[in-house]
């Protein structure tokens, strides 16, 4: 299987910067004749959004016809969001006016399900609005893969290169939530899936045919749930990841990070449950799988974690006899 | 006050009736150079660190389809629109440096009226305003005649003298018609005279075997704060008109450690270079004096200079910008300056240097600019163009 991984992650791990022409990006897709909408899930996010909708709109709707469609759909923020969103040219709706017969349930994942419903794209791309650094590469990046590559369903963002310095390499990291809770949980139950560098990032594109065929929690575990999901119907091969560099973002609290990994608990449990791995769990993986790059090459580093334990003392002949 | 042009009959009074409409248009095309205002200020540049900054602003330059983009050997990045006719050029410039190093946060905020961060005033905004210029001028439907040079230019604060505008001018030999500074703030920004001015930076030491139970021993914070006062006492003239500032001054590390060095930079300018170099040579004999009193090294170094320059306030240039400004709403406020404007005067070409919008907390790291008055701001630079373009700024 290292084999394999090592396969897929030089042909399906990217570098926004090998996209670069974005020109090129788009006579591809129109040569496809592949239409692609953008969609930034919101609630309160008048800081950040004004720049991402200015920037994305006018460098990849404007400058290069690569998105048809950009729209902001929001959860019902009670800030500016909605006004500075439209005053720079973004397509403004309510998740709530959306499908309003089947309810209105709050939630970063009920915006990107109904996004599927409003958009016309035959590719949507789903962007994070509290991106302070955002630049054209957090579109262009997820969208490429999917434009260059017609067995790609699905692109995950992953950021930081990690860089290697003089002390050694720095490993390659993903946010608190992933290094402590998702990539064990992978290592255990769905080793491949160790691949995909930042599982939860909240940046990543794909085929309507697939988002169409997939439920959407609409809570933390919507990331996860895409993952576990997309892997049992169509495997690794439908998943690119690509290397966007820097994401600067509002850093959250370890509160608020409990709560995040208490959902994608719930939605991994529940997967594991429907896919029979808890009625009859499976021998457990022991091996733990991470990422180190070494002068840009993504190097899987696999360690073998076997939790040994000691039964209790009082089983202990020795211990038993060694007051007599 | 009408203006006949030697070329096509276009009016000066024809141009200042353009100017609502253009500021309409602006507005509903400002994403054109908003954008580029965040995506280059967000890179940051200070002066002698400028490449990649400038690099963005060089591959704009190749795709909005400008003629021999390139960088130059100071690190300027140029390109040229073409004009109708081409026989002379029009320059304008914006530089690329900003006085934020790269351990400052770099990340602009965009809200509905303002945008802001370290750098958008100065000079973000104003080098966006260039580098979209061919794309704006497209959208609005303006070719001019004569060939447009756009430059982007480096080294520009500071220390750095105008290496880069002055480098830029002095090896690229076109036939320049006249020059527009652009910078982001402050707009009603008038200058077209560059003031004669002197940066010199005084380096203070004690030395290794500096006696402190000598007569008059102290650190060098001390010994800062008398030559500073010493300075003080060489008369400042009225006329013609004179300034000093003491800009910066550093020494010291802690609560309770007399320093053993320090630094101190100045500033002294003025409408007449007889007057900054007699007001030279006195801050270099104080300096020289204090030494030999205290034995302490004092020693000045002149690290930018440059001389009075300019054209004058009945220029064509100067009175079709003022009507153009005030077409557009905007206040005239002449003030002479030390920036790039000197390189294009003291290269033989008359110009101007305009600023584009409101600006708060300017150099701080949360500086910004409001966004309503850069429509006009952006107006009246079009405008000028036009109107130099048309004859109508020729002495």
């Amino acid at each position: 299987m290292i084999g394999n991984n090592q396969k897929w992650l030089e042909n399906n791990t990217f570098h926004h910067g090998e996209f670069w022409d974005i020109l090129k990006l788009v006579e591809e897709k129109e040569k496809k004749g592949l239409k692609i909408s953008l969609c930034i899930p919101t609630l309160n996010e008048e800081k950040t959004i004004g720049k991402e909708v200015l920037i994305l709109r006018s460098e990849l709707m404007e400058r290069y016809p690569l998105i048809d469609e950009f729209a902001v759909i929001d959860s019902g923020s009670t800030d500016k969001t909605l006004e500075v969103a439209s005053n720079f040219g973004a397509d403004v709706y309510l998740a709530s006016d959306i499908l309003p017969e089947v309810g209105d349930k709050r939630g970063k994942g009920e915006n990107l399900w109904k996004a599927i419903h409003q958009l016309k794209g035959d590719i949507i791309c789903y962007v994070d609005a509290d991106i302070s650094n955002i630049h054209p590469r957090f579109v262009y990046g997820l969208i490429a893969p999917l434009i260059r590559k017609n067995e790609v369903q699905y692109v995950k963002a992953f950021y930081d290169r990690p860089l290697n310095y003089s002390s050694g390499l720095r490993s390659s990291g993903g946010g608190r939530v992933t290094e402590i809770l998702i990539r064990p949980l992978f290592s255990l139950f769905y080793p491949e899936l160790t691949n995909i560098v930042q599982p939860l990032s909240g940046e990543y594109a794909a085929r309507r045919e697939v988002l169409e065929v997939i439920p959407f929690p609409i809570g933390y575990g919507v990331e996860t749930s895409h993952l576990l999901d997309l892997y049992e119907k169509f495997g690794l091969e439908a998943f690119a990841q690509t290397d966007l560099d820097r994401r600067v973002h509002r850093n959250q609290t370890t509160n608020a990070l409990g709560k995040m990994s208490f959902g994608i608990l719930q939605t991994f449990f529940n997967r594991l449950h429907a896919q029979g791995k808890i009625d009859q769990m499976p021998n457990m993986e022991t091996f733990y799988r991470r990422f180190e790059v070494d002068d840009g090459v993504y190097n899987q580093i696999i360690q073998e974690v076997i939790e040994e334990e000691r039964p209790p003392m009082i089983d202990i002949e020795g211990y038993r006899n060694r007051n007599q | 006050m009408t203006i006949e042009s030697m070329a096509d009959g276009m009016t000066l009074e024809s141009l200042l009736k353009d100017i609502p409409s253009l500021i309409k248009s602006l507005r509903e095309n400002r994403e054109t150079y908003l954008t580029d205002a965040v995506l280059l200020g967000e890179i940051p540049a200070p002066t002698f660190g400028e490449e990649e900054r400038v690099r963005l602003a060089l591959d704009r330059f190749r795709e909005n389809g400008l003629d021999d983009p390139e960088i130059d050997e100071f690190g300027n990045a140029s390109g040229i629109l073409p004009g109708k006719v081409g026989s002379s050029t029009i320059l304008v410039m914006a530089h690329a440096d900003s006085v934020f190093g790269p351990e400052v946060r770099h990340v602009l905020n965009v809200g509905s009226d303002s945008i802001s961060g370290p750098g958008i005033a100065d000079n973000a905004i104003g080098m966006a305003a260039i580098v979209g210029l061919p794309k704006l001028l497209d959208k609005l439907g303006i070719q001019l005649k004569d060939d447009l040079l756009l430059l982007i230019n480096t080294k520009s604060l500071g220390v750095a003298n105008l290496e880069g505008s002055r480098g830029f001018l002095e090896t690229k030999q076109r036939p320049i018609r006249a020059g527009i500074c652009v910078e982001g703030a402050e707009q009603g920004r008038l200058s077209y005279s560059g003031l004669g001015a002197l940066r010199g930076q005084i380096n203070l030491s004690l030395p290794s075997n500096y006696d402190w139970n000598r007569f008059g021993a102290a650190g060098a914070i001390s010994h800062l704060t008398r030559l500073v006062n010493q300075i003080m006492e060489i008369p400042v003239p009225k006329e013609p008109k004179t300034k000093m500032v003491f800009g910066e001054i550093h020494s010291g590390s802690s609560f309770n450690t007399s320093p053993k060095s320090g630094m101190l930079r100045f500033e002294i300018s003025s409408e007449g270079d007889e007057v900054v170099e007699e007001m030279e040579a006195q801050v270099n004999e104080l300096c020289e004096q204090y030494s030999l009193e205290t034995g302490l090294e004092v020693k000045m170094e002149v690290v930018a200079k440059r001389q009075n320059c300019g054209i004058p306030f009945t220029h064509p240039l100067v009175k079709t910008t003022r009507s153009i400004m005030s077409e557009a709403g905007i206040t005239p406020a002449v003030d002479p300056t030390t920036g790039d404007l000197n390189s294009i005067i003291l290269a033989g070409h008359p110009g101007v240097t305009l600023g584009l919008t409101q600006a708060e907390n300017l150099r701080e790291a949360n500086e910004s600019i409001k966004l309503e008055p850069l429509y006009s701001g952006i107006a009246q630079m079009i405008t000028l163009l036009r109107a130099i373009d048309q004859g109508l700024c020729e002495s």
